[in-house]
C-alpha cells in the first residue's frame, strides 16, 4: 500500500531537517571556533563510554581471541618465528648498546638538540585500533588527567608511532604516522638532508617528499625527527628506514618510500612524550 | 512513536555502537571491520520505513561521530540517507521475502554509503579517506553487515514492539506474512 501523501511529506521534511542539522554540525566541527564545542561533547562520550567498552572487552576479549587464534594460526606461528628472530638481534644489539648510547648522547649535546631520554613520559595501553575504516589511530587508555594533552608525541616498539590528536579526562587518540593526514620533517644521512614522511594509509610505506632527486639514499637508512623550530616533534626520534628511492629522468625530486621502524601492528604498550609542540 | 519505542531504540543504538566498539573492531578482515552503526540504520528503514531509517541513521551517525576523528556530522549524514534509501524499498519485501532481502539490501545498501562516506570525506578535506584500499573497507563492510543484518532487524522489531513482525511470523511459524 502506497503511504499517504501527507504522512509521505511528514518524511521528507524529517530528512531534509535531519540533513540540514548534520550539515551545521559538520560547519560547527570545521570551524575554528566552534570547534572545541564538538571537541568537549566527544571528550564526555569518552569519558562515559570508556569504562564501559573496557569492561565489555573484558569479558569478550578472550573469546575473540580464541576465534581470532584459530583463524590466524598460521600467521600466528610465523609471528612467533619472527619474534624469536628479533629476540635474537636484540640480544645482540644490547651488548653493544652502552658505547652507541654514549656516542649518540654525546652527538646530541654537540648540537644542542633536546634528548628524548631527558623528557618525562607516560606509559599508557592501547585500548582500541582504528574506530573507523578511513583513520589509522590508536586510542589509549590515558588522558589530561594523566598528563597527556594535544600534539604530543607517542613513541613505542623503538621508534615513532604518532601523536596525540584528541584528549579526553581519562583516554587519547593518537594519529599513527601511517594515517593519511599524518606529516613528520625528518632528517638523514649526514642530518643536513630534511624531508617530510607523509603517511599513505595502514599498511602502505611511508612517502618522503621534497628530497633532490639523485640524492644518495642507502636502503635501511635511518630517518629521525628532525625537530626544527616550529616542528611538530622534538629531534631524534627514529621514525622510518629508508625502503626504495629512484628519480626519472627530468624528475626535480626522488621518489622514496620507507618503513616505520616501529611495528604499528603490535602496541599494545605505548608512551607518550610530555612535549608539546610550540604554538 | 511512542516513548517506550524511543526509549528501546535509544537502547538499541547504545548497544550497537558497545558493540561496534568492542567485537565491531576486532573482527578485522584485511585491516578493516564492520560498521554495525551503519547497518543499523538500513536494517530500521527496512523494518519500520523511509522515517524511522532516517531518524535512527541520524542517532547511529551521531553517535558513532563521537569516536571518529572525521568531521562531526559526517556519519550522521550519511546514516540518515542510508536509512531513509533504504526504506524506499521497504515495500518490495513482501513480494521476495525477509530472509532474502534484509541481507541483500544491506549489502548493497551498506557498500553505498560506505563511498558515499568516502566521497563526501575527500570533499571536507580528509585525505585520508583517499588513502585507503577503498574497494576492501567497502567489501569487508557490506558482506558484515549484511551478515549481521537478521540479527540487528531481530532488535529493531523489538523495539518497535512487533510481536507479529515478519521477523517473527517466519521465525516461529515458518509463514510468509
Amino acid at each position: 500500500m502506497a503511504p499517504s501523501p501527507r504522512r509521505s511529506r511528514r518524511t521528507l521534511i524529517t530528512v531534509v531537517v535531519l540533513v540540514l542539522v548534520s550539515i551545521t554540525l559538520i560547519t560547527f566541527d570545521e570551524r575554528s571556533g566552534t570547534h572545541s564545542l564538538t571537541s568537549g561533547i566527544r571528550s564526555v562520550a569518552h569519558d562515559v563510554f570508556s569504562p564501559v567498552v573496557a569492561g565489555v572487552n573484558d569479558i569478550l576479549r578472550p573469546v575473540g581471541d580464541l576465534f581470532a587464534g584459530a583463524v590466524h594460526y598460521g600467521a600466528l606461528q610465523s609471528e612467533n618465528q619472527k619474534l624469536q628472530r628479533t629476540i635474537g638481534q636484540l640480544r645482540q644489539q644490547l651488548a653493544e648498546r652502552p658505547s652507541q648510547a654514549r656516542e649518540l648522547r654525546e652527538l646530541t649535546a654537540l648540537e644542542h638538540l633536546p634528548f628524548l631520554d631527558n623528557l618525562p613520559t607516560v606509559t599508557a595501553q592501547t585500548t582500541e585500533i582504528s574506530v573507523s575504516n578511513f583513520e589509522g589511530d590508536i586510542t589509549i587508555d590515558k588522558g589530561r588527567s594523566d598528563g597527556v594533552d594535544l600534539g604530543m608525541p607517542v613513541v613505542g616498539a623503538g621508534g615513532l608511532v604518532g601523536q596525540v590528536t584528541f584528549a579526553s579526562h581519562h583516554s587519547a587518540i593518537v594519529q599513527l604516522i601511517t594515517d593519511g593526514q599524518s606529516a613528520v620533517g625528518v632528517t638523514f644521512g649526514s642530518k643536513e638532508s630534511f624531508s617530510i614522511l607523509d603517511g599513505q594509509g595502514a599498511g602502505n610505506p611511508l612517502t618522503a617528499q621534497f628530497i633532490a632527486a639523485h640524492t644518495r639514499l642507502v636502503r635501511g637508512e635511518t630517518m629521525v625527527t628532525s625537530g626544527l623550530s616550529g616542528g611538530q616533534f622534538p629531534s631524534g626520534i627514529p621514525v622510518a628506514t629508508v625502503f626504495s628511492s629512484h628519480a626519472t629522468l627530468g624528475a626535480t625530486f626522488e621518489a622514496v618510500t620507507a618503513r616505520p621502524i616501529a611495528n604499528l601492528d603490535q602496541l599494545a604498550y605505548v608512551d607518550v612524550v610530555q612535549w608539546e609542540p610550540a604554538p | 512513536m511512542t516513548p517506550r519505542v524511543v526509549l528501546r531504540l535509544g537502547l538499541v543504538v547504545v548497544a550497537v555502537l558497545v558493540a561496534q566498539l568492542t567485537v565491531g573492531l576486532d573482527l578485522r578482515i584485511a585491516g578493516a571491520h564492520p560498521d554495525l552503526m551503519l547497518a543499523l540504520p538500513i536494517v530500521a528503514g527496512l523494518t519500520g520505513g523511509p522515517r524511522l531509517g532516517a531518524v535512527v541513521g541520524f542517532a547511529a551517525g551521531l553517535a558513532a561521530d563521537l569516536f571518529v576523528p572525521t568531521p562531526f556530522g559526517l556519519g550522521a549524514l550519511v546514516g540518515c540517507l542510508a536509512g531513509f534509501t533504504a526504506g524506499r524499498v521497504s515495500g518490495y519485501e513482501a513480494e521476495h521475502g525477509t530472509w532474502v532481502m534484509t541481507p541483500v539490501v544491506a549489502l548493497f545498501w551498506s557498500a553505498a554509503a560506505t563511498m558515499l562516506y568516502a566521497v563526501l570525506g575527500a570533499v571536507l578535506g580528509q585525505q585520508q579517506v583517499l588513502k585507503v584500499d577503498l574497494g576492501v573497507v567497502v567489501a569487508v563492510v557490506a558482506f558484515c553487515n549484511a551478515a549481521v543484518s537478521l540479527p540487528l532487524r531481530a532488535l529493531v522489531n523489538w523495539s518497535l514492539d512487533r510481536r507479529s513482525s515478519p521477523w517473527h511470523a517466519e521465525l516461529v511459524t515458518g509463514d510468509r506474512p
